[in-house]
């Protein structure tokens, strides 16, 4: 018997599903990891696979401490995995984050990570009932910093950051964002 | 919707192994922070603990096998960390001991590791298994002895440096 993470919340977008880690899925992370694409994130071509699978055993694990984690996203039609978006509260973290990462270089582009991000921002407002949200990011990533714009982020730059590099997005309030 | 995660729990005279929780964490994250930690790649931060402590779960979820959270079998306290250890870029599976200063010296170590070498064996059925120790930490070198293990080579980390392999008696000479 492996032990096994259930009662996980899955969530549904028009073209996407969202829903907790699986050990399948570390045969994506890892070459997404060790890419130059990973670089804003702690990953990068010069690291090496124990760090990778270190890093996804956090992703995992977070699930079990915190009750919540990032969801890995897939299309409905391909259990494959082609990026990550959810909710990120390491212990000291400034804020409680929405984070997300596109693994799969095929699926820039596509309006997913947008798709996603808008998913898990509506679970973590109505589900597990943020009042605010923040994504910390690299002032180098600039694709991720257009989708922070584009999901109606601000420039918080009176907001504490994780890092020295990271600039901090602050989300629209629920209120703003309720249908 | 609360996820469920559960893994195998062990029982010894003084000890329960089981799951780590969100409330061990100040404990866990005290002992990365201390000296206690330099020979197994501390001292570290409160989020590095937070990522390590994380990662144990981790692991089970990913191996099916891992570390465990030994608590005071009264007062469910956590005294440390032991278990079967195997990151990616391991040679192979280790059982991995660890205690927090408070429970030093009462031989919690030994009795957790000699709990997870027998589940090694006897519930996962493998044959044989090893612990990887730092070459200056002689308490950890002398617990390995205690076990009855010898040594068997060196393992050499990109970031952890050379580790001696202790390999320990196979299922047929230990008879507990």
């Amino acid at each position: 018997m492996t032990p096994a993470l259930t009662n996980t919340p899955i969530l549904e977008t028009e073209r996407l599903i969202l829903r907790a880690p699986r050990p399948e899925d570390y045969a994506f992370w890892e070459p997404f990891y060790l890419s130059r694409r990973a670089r804003f994130i702690g990953g990068g071509s010069d690291r090496g696979t124990g760090v990778a699978w270190r890093a996804f055993c956090h992703v995992a694990g977070m699930w079990v401490l915190r009750g919540f984690g990032s969801f890995v996203v897939q299309t409905k039609t391909c259990d494959n995995p082609l990026a990550m978006a959810g909710p990120w509260h390491p212990a000291d973290w400034p804020e409680r984050e929405l984070g997300w990462t596109v693994w799969s270089e095929d699926a820039e582009g596509t309006g997913i990570a947008r798709e996603a991000a808008e998913a898990a921002r509506r679970f973590a407002y109505e589900v597990l009932d943020w009042d605010t949200a923040v994504s910390y990011i690299h002032r180098d990533n600039t694709r991720s910093i257009r989708l922070a714009e584009r999901l109606g982020c601000t420039h918080d730059a009176a907001a504490v950051a994780p890092g020295d590099d990271d600039l901090v997005f602050r989300h629209p309030a629920p209120e703003v964002i309720a249908p | 919707m609360t996820p469920d995660f559960r893994i195998p729990e062990l029982t010894t005279d003084r000890l329960r192994l089981r799951l780590p929780r969100m409330d061990d964490f100040d404990a866990y994250a005290r002992y990365r922070a201390s000296e206690r930690s330099r020979h197994v790649g501390g001292p570290n931060s409160r989020a590095d603990a937070f990522s390590m402590l994380s990662s144990i779960i981790g692991q089970w979820q990913l191996r099916g096998y891992g570390r465990w959270i030994v608590a005071d079998k009264t007062s469910d306290a956590p005294l440390g960390v032991v278990g079967i250890y195997h990151p990616d870029d391991w040679p192979e599976a280790e059982i991995g001991w660890t205690v927090f200063e408070e429970a030093e010296g009462k031989g919690i170590a030994y009795e957790a590791a000699l709990a997870t070498r027998r589940y090694a064996y006897d519930t996962l059925g493998w044959s044989t298994i090893i612990s990887l120790v730092a070459p200056e930490n002689t308490r950890s070198a002398a617990l390995a002895r205690r076990m009855g293990c010898r040594q068997d080579g060196v393992f050499s980390h990109d970031t952890y440096g050379d580790m001696p392999i202790w390999r320990h008696p196979a299922p047929s000479e230990v008879s507990e």
